[in-house]
């Protein structure tokens, strides 16, 4: 009986769960396009009836056999259709007794054809910019590669620059953005694998990995946990990033995301799996771990001892953005007897005229400068400056004297700010912001021991985190001391000689060891 | 096995590091010098052979039993009922064991900083933290370790260091004034606390590199030894005669630190930092006694087991003694009899059982 059950359960699962989204398994059962081209035009007519964009041109090839050209506006370069389809196509000259299998194979200057055989395949084609002919009494239409749509240039991406390094970064259109990834790394194992998710966007993600660096374990884990999306479209990588993560409920986010082509073949280069996907600038890199979120290109490409250093101001100031604001309410309101005599006093007498307890006046300037910030992305640019200007005020001089926040404060909201604005990655910054408030309550309650349980809860949190397998934390736990070369430091290049090791045992050695730069080694020429 | 997660041997020697020490830095310096005098430095030397000891034992057993905890091979040792009651005894023992740690941080807390918070706010929050980190099992309970232990560890040395304008190194002498006798009397108490490497015969079984678990634990012993013995000299060296009259020694130590005239009464930051190691030593028990009662019950998962349990355990912590006063007086005399009888004793009769039947074979 059981059994029975489970049979039936397994039944209604795989029948229910069949994929919308995976054209190639409905490509196969779909009717493929009639002889008759007039069945054909009737299709899709009706297909596309009610779309203004589409572009359906009848004309006779030779002047004698009928065919079909079906294009979507403004996707397709129509300049080209013409020179090189239309135009050769419709010569009368043609020779009488040529057919029109050969027209067609000599006359069509376009290199990048593709031919289609269902109507899917041809609704895909289309939608993807490449004009589709159909020809009269021949059962293929071919699809011509003549896409070309508006699209943004390569620019600098906003939301990491660099002082030095590349200044390019992502695009919107997905094939800029793996010719990025192809011209930093030329060799062959660079692999590219297309899924299309989305039932109406259908939208097409590119996953990027090195073969022979990367596990195949983690590239079939990658690709298993996209094939599983089935929703209504992708307009950005966050939805991926939110369906395919491993621990959902957490506010870290587990998996890395970039503008930068830098950074994704850095990541390629550690055996890390890049996802890209169209139409947004921001690619995923996944496994990921805390200690990649802190890193910035930019240490790999100024001198190490520089990198190291701005390393270690980044994690003090990391730890800073999380804790100044409770730690400065905890030693107020608990342990006035840290704060030495002379400091007291002045912190005791700018706090004299504070109607509020400590906790209370920490949360609303903390959250005054959370709402200024989210005003300032949000803002229209034209008044911009009267926001800046109120900002100034309220988080500033005036909130002093106006007797509502004590100037101590001010200043630790501040340093809180621009402590949350050094960390590289913006992901981060943001989960730091949200815990520093349940901190800051705990803070007020238990005072340092409270803010001492918030660390321990963050830390078992973090502990618990994995990233496709790969602990959050690791390098540091579990600790890999080989790995900390990255981590707590910038080695020289020339030290850097293994890959990370959970996500690089694969191809362990990225260079030859022993290659410190020295000027009595000598070569040919010394 | 009921725990998925492994750890390395590596993991397993930092985890029992602050098992041991948490409180035994709290503790044990006082009731030492009420014995041992002058010559308290030497005494967790002594103390530590049977750390040494009950490390070998129980990778001994492990060696016959290798995916066993002592809960389910003492079963197999001596038989089904009397088997299963040793692992009760070994359940409740923790639970009370527990219960007492988790009273001495309250009491330690409230006393150091939180002086009007009621003492059920602290033990019940400490437990809620530390049930978080045992659901996660004994993977999450290692990495912790792995990210706290060095941090505190390398500030309580920081500690010591700040304190050596305050160290008199005279105080130490005359060295052994009445022989041996004095440092092995007082090394008895730190024994109960050296006892608790009983711990590691729970952790055994989830070793990935099991091979390397002796010598790990023994590390681990002698790491302990050797900042007992620092922490020792340093209070020595401080507080001379009157070590034994204090009840936290080195958090009165905390209080001589002056740094630049702007460092000062750093107690509380001290506290913070203990807090640390106290919740992985609070959380190993737990885990211990979760894991255990899982295994005794022969249940498929311990993760149901946490909350309820967590909620006795902030019973025993309440229950486990009246005031400090009393906490102390068990912690100076009965308890080490109490510790070393079950945590040695029930262990080293397993060994000898399966020796002697392995004989007879």
């Amino acid at each position: 009986m059981r059994f029975v059950k489970k049979a039936f359960k397994n039944l209604l699962g795989s029948s229910s769960h069949k994929p919308l989204n995976n054209s190639q398994q409905e490509a196969n059962q779909q009717p493929t396009l009639s002889m008759n081209l007039n069945e054909n035009l009737q299709a899709l007519d009706s297909i596309y009836a009610d779309c203004s964009d589409i572009v359906i041109h009848n004309f006779l090839i030779a002047g004698k056999t009928k065919a079909l050209l079906i294009y979507i506006e403004g996707l397709s370069n129509i300049d080209l259709i013409h020179q090189h389809v239309l135009a050769p196509l419709m010569q009368e000259s043609v020779a009488e007794d040529a057919n029109t299998n050969r027209i067609l194979q000599t006359k069509i200057s376009v290199s990048n054809r593709k031919n289609v055989v269902t109507v899917v395949d041809v609704i895909e084609q289309i939608s993807n910019g490449n004009p589709v002919l159909l020809v009269d009494q021949q059962r293929q239409g071919i699809a011509l590669g003549l896409a070309k749509w508006e699209k943004r240039g390569v620019e600098e991406p906003m939301a990491e620059s660099v002082i030095r390094g590349p200044r390019e970064g992502f695009t919107e259109t997905l094939g800029i953005n793996t010719s990025l990834l192809r011209r930093k790394i030329k060799s062959p194992a660079l692999k590219m694998k297309s899924i299309k998710v989305g039932r109406y966007t259908q939208t097409q993600i590119v996953i990027a990995y090195i073969e022979g660096i990367a596990e195949p374990t983690l590239i079939e884990e990658v690709e298993n946990r996209i094939q599983r999306i089935d929703m209504d479209g992708i307009l950005e990588s966050g939805y991926i990033e939110e369906m395919i993560e491993d621990n959902p409920l957490s506010p870290f986010p587990q998996l890395l995301t970039t503008e930068r082509p830098d950074v994704a073949t850095g990541s390629l280069l550690e055996g890390r799996v890049v996802i890209l996907v169209d139409g947004t600038p921001f690619v995923l890199i996944a496994p990921t771990t805390l200690a990649s979120l802190m890193h910035s290109p930019e240490d790999y490409y100024q001198r190490f001892m520089i990198s190291t250093l701005i390393r270690w101001l980044r994690y003090s100031f990391f730890l800073i953005s999380l804790l100044v604001p409770s730690a400065y309410v905890a030693i107020l309101t608990y342990h006035q007897e840290m704060i030495p005599t002379t400091l007291l006093l002045s912190v005791a007498k700018s706090r004299e005229e504070i109607p509020f307890p400590a906790l209370v006046e920490a949360f609303l300037m903390e959250i005054t400068f959370e709402a200024l910030r989210e005003a300032g992305v949000r803002l229209p640019k034209q008044v911009g400056a009267a926001v800046s200007i109120v900002g100034a005020l309220v988080i500033g001089q005036a909130a002093t004297s106006a007797g509502l926040v004590s100037a101590p404060m001010v200043m630790v909201v501040a340093i809180t700010g621009i402590a949350s604005f050094m960390i590289p990655h913006y992901t981060i910054g943001i989960a730091l912001r949200m815990l520093r408030f349940p901190i800051m309550i705990l803070a007020g309650m238990l005072g340092l021991l409270g803010l001492m349980l918030g660390i321990i809860m963050i830390v078992i949190h973090l502990c618990t985190l994995r990233s496709f397998g790969v602990p959050y934390l690791s390098p540091l736990a579990p600790m890999k001391g080989r790995d900390m070369k990255d981590v707590l430091f910038r080695a020289p290049l020339w030290m850097l000689n293994t890959r990370p090791h959970l996500t690089g045992e694969e191809n362990k050695y990225r260079q030859a060891p022993g290659q410190k730069p020295d000027p009595t080694k000598g070569g040919e020429h010394g | 096995m009921i725990e998925k997660g492994k750890i390395s041997a590596y993991q397993m020697g930092i985890l029992m590091f602050p098992t041991i020490l948490a409180t035994a830095l709290l503790f044990v310096p006082s009731i030492t010098a009420q014995h041992a005098e002058r010559d308290l430095w030497l005494s967790p030397i002594w103390a530590s052979s049977i750390g040494f000891f009950i490390v070998y034992i129980v990778y001994q057993l492990n060696k016959l039993y290798p995916e066993m905890s002592i809960i389910e091979y003492s079963t197999h040792i001596i038989g089904r009922i009397p088997g299963k009651l040793i692992g009760l005894v070994y359940i409740v023992f923790y639970l009370h064991v527990n219960g007492i740690v988790i009273r001495e941080y309250g009491e330690f807390v409230v006393s150091s900083s939180l002086i009007t918070t009621p003492l059920v706010i602290l033990l019940g929050s400490m437990v809620l933290v530390c049930a978080f980190a045992v659901r996660g099992g004994v993977e999450v309970l290692g990495r912790c370790a792995q990210i706290f232990m060095p941090g505190v560890t390398l500030l309580f040395l920081l500690l010591i260091v700040l304190l050596i304008p305050d160290l008199h190194s005279n105080n130490m002498f005359p060295m052994m004034e009445h022989g041996l006798k004095p440092s092995i009397l007082g090394s008895i108490v730190p024994q109960g606390w050296l006892s608790e490497f009983m711990l590691t015969s729970f952790l055994f079984p989830f070793l990935s590199d099991r091979e390397k678990g002796m010598k790990w634990g023994m590390i681990s012993v002698v790491a302990v030894m050797l900042l007992m013995v620092l922490t020792n000299f340093a209070i020595l060296f401080l507080f001379g005669g009157i070590t034994g009259d204090l009840v936290y020694p080195v958090m009165t130590a905390a209080k001589y630190i002056s740094l630049a005239g702007f460092f000062e009464h750093l107690e509380s930051i001290v506290m913070a930092i203990w807090v640390a190691s106290a919740f992985v030593k609070i959380s190993v028990f737990y885990y211990v006694i979760v894991l255990g009662t899982a295994q005794w019950l022969n249940l498929s998962d311990y993760r149901p087991l946490v909350l309820p349990i967590g909620f006795i355990l902030l019973l025993f912590s309440l229950w486990a003694a009246p005031n400090l006063q009393e906490l102390t007086h068990f912690l100076g005399t009965s308890s080490t009899f109490y510790f070393v009888s079950v945590q040695v004793g029930i262990p080293l009769l397993l060994l000898s059982i399966t020796l002697v039947k392995g004989e007879k074979k």
